[in-house]
């Protein structure tokens, strides 16, 4: 998928956090968007998402409008923590994955990505019952079931062990070889998991940084 | 006692009604219990209780006009008023977004004041006892098929839209991303509820109409290991509530709906009580290992 951000501006009642922000990510990118607190990655991500209404400024999926945008199925998030959801009433991870994917994704398919990510053995558990990083893990599967075109992850990986985000950023990296356009906030400082085209630095006092990662390596003295 | 009233349920028209219309409603209200206390809308059905109790009232007011329709038919003005009812918490909802509840306390005050002033102009308060506690025995044959078609079109629109319904109701936020229309499905929600809760008013009445829809679904929360479960559960809970809620009220002559209610009540804390002995734990199952290649 394609994404063009033209001048994005967004600000909480008077407190601006982001301004004129411009870049633009053909099919098949991979973006890491890194920053300190407060700098504006989670507002950035929400406006992606269309849950942040952008109202100066103008973001484009495939040259389309994104408050004309309507295929917001193929598109797969996951956020830090998924504070949102609903985690008191009962319900299954079969029961969550199944009613989180469209027709065309086979249980069969759900089955595989769980047994990937190790959680095979949780697929008739209440998801009440999960640990953080096995709902994590949870949300991770959903985010990719659907077939996505571009994935947008909120520092998926904060309270997942390592052998499974290894086998997420494996993922994420088939994906995105396949055409999947990747949008990634995190904290990390090195990369070295994530075959990123672009770094995205978003500062405090709402300027950035859009680079290539030739660029960016050359910058931070990274050998290649 | 037990078998008379088994005798008298095949026998006396007016039990046998109320039956039916018990097992419809004991279906139907907890089905979408589990969704109003997903969303965390448990004050819901007071609220639009309260809005088509102003219908019905209009229409006892309309009646002593000289149009008599609506003396027999104040139902169907209690659904549409309902509906409205419904439609106005949805407004407020959107003007108060991190205090929701505020909407409902809005529109329940509008629809106990309303209620009282068509009342009170009809000058037919007397039957304000049936609507606020429910006469379910008196349920007429209009009104069991009146349930029976919404609960087919409740059926209906759970076998076509149950995936988003769920779906959307543990993720409101991220509706969008589920590829729901959130303003459709919001008011399509409201409007179903708000027909439900105006055929369950003349059961339960208005103000036990939230516990016929909420506490079977409490109680299942407690016990239910998955979504299906937990609903499942609820519906037994509701289905044994409505049984035992008419033959008591068949019985020792205590007013229906609040026989149900009280049936339900009961069951809560029965199911609460076992639950604290056991350990707080749910009941436990077996988990098969899935087979990958199905």
């Amino acid at each position: 998928m394609q994404i063009d951000v033209h001048n994005l501006t967004y600000a909480y009642g008077q407190k601006l956090v982001l301004q004129n922000l411009s870049l633009s990510l053909q099919r098949g990118d991979y973006v890491v968007v890194r920053g300190k607190n407060g700098s504006g990655k989670s507002t950035f991500v929400k406006c992606l998402l269309g849950l942040n209404a952008v109202k100066s400024g103008m973001i484009f999926y495939n040259h389309q409008d994104i408050n004309n945008f309507k295929d917001w199925t193929s598109i797969g998030y996951v956020s830090q923590k998924m504070e949102d959801f609903n985690y008191e009433f009962p319900i299954t991870v079969n029961e969550y994955l199944s009613v989180s994917s469209l027709r065309r994704t086979r249980q069969s398919d759900r089955l595989r990505m769980l047994d990937k990510m190790g959680i095979l053995e949780l697929l008739n558990q209440n998801i009440n019952n999960l640990s953080g990083g096995e709902l994590q893990r949870t949300f991770i599967v959903r985010s990719m079931l659907n077939q996505p075109k571009m994935l947008i992850l909120d520092e998926p990986t904060a309270s997942v062990d390592v052998k499974s985000a290894e086998f997420f950023f494996q993922t994420v990296n088939e994906l995105n070889a396949q055409g999947v356009t990747v949008v990634i906030v995190s904290h990390h400082d090195t990369f070295e998991r994530m075959n990123y085209t672009h770094v995205l630095t978003l500062h405090s006092d709402m300027s950035f940084e859009f680079e290539t990662r030739e660029r960016h390596r050359q910058k931070e003295g990274i050998q290649s | 006692m037990t078998l008379s009233f088994f005798t008298d349920l095949f026998q006396q028209d007016f039990l046998f009604r109320a039956m039916i219309a018990g097992v419809i409603l004991g279906i139907i209200a907890p089905l979408l219990g589990s969704i109003v206390v997903i969303r965390r809308l448990s004050f819901i059905a007071d609220t639009l209780g309260h809005f088509s109790l102003v219908g019905i009232s209009v229409s006892l007011f309309l009646s002593t006009l000289g149009f008599p329709y609506f003396l027999d038919h104040s139902l169907y003005l209690g659904i549409i008023f309902s509906v409205v009812g419904g439609l106005m918490v949805e407004l407020f909802r959107r003007s108060y977004k991190n205090y929701k509840e505020i909407s409902m306390v809005i529109v329940i005050s509008l629809g106990a004041a309303l209620s009282a002033i068509f009342f009170s102009l009809s000058k037919k308060t007397g039957s304000l006892f049936n609507y606020l506690f429910g006469s379910i025995l008196t349920i007429t044959n209009d009104s069991v098929w009146l349930i029976f078609y919404t609960a087919i079109l409740v059926g209906l629109l759970f076998l076509i839209f149950g995936k988003q319904i769920i779906a959307v109701s543990f993720e409101e936020a991220k509706a969008k991303l589920l590829g729901v229309n959130v303003n459709l499905f919001q008011i399509l929600f409201m409007v179903m509820l708000s027909v439900v809760v105006s055929v369950l008013l003349e059961s339960v009445g208005v103000l036990l109409i939230s516990s016929m829809m909420i506490i079977p679904v409490a109680a299942a929360m407690k016990v239910g290991w998955s979504f299906k479960s937990t609903t499942i559960i609820a519906i037994v809970f509701s289905e044994l509530s409505v049984f035992f809620g008419l033959w008591s009220s068949h019985s020792i002559g205590v007013p229906s709906g609040a026989a149900i209610v009280s049936f339900n009540v009961l069951l809560l804390l029965v199911v609460s009580t076992i639950k604290k002995l056991r350990g707080n734990k749910r009941i436990p199952k077996d988990v098969p290992t899935p087979n990958l290649f199905d």
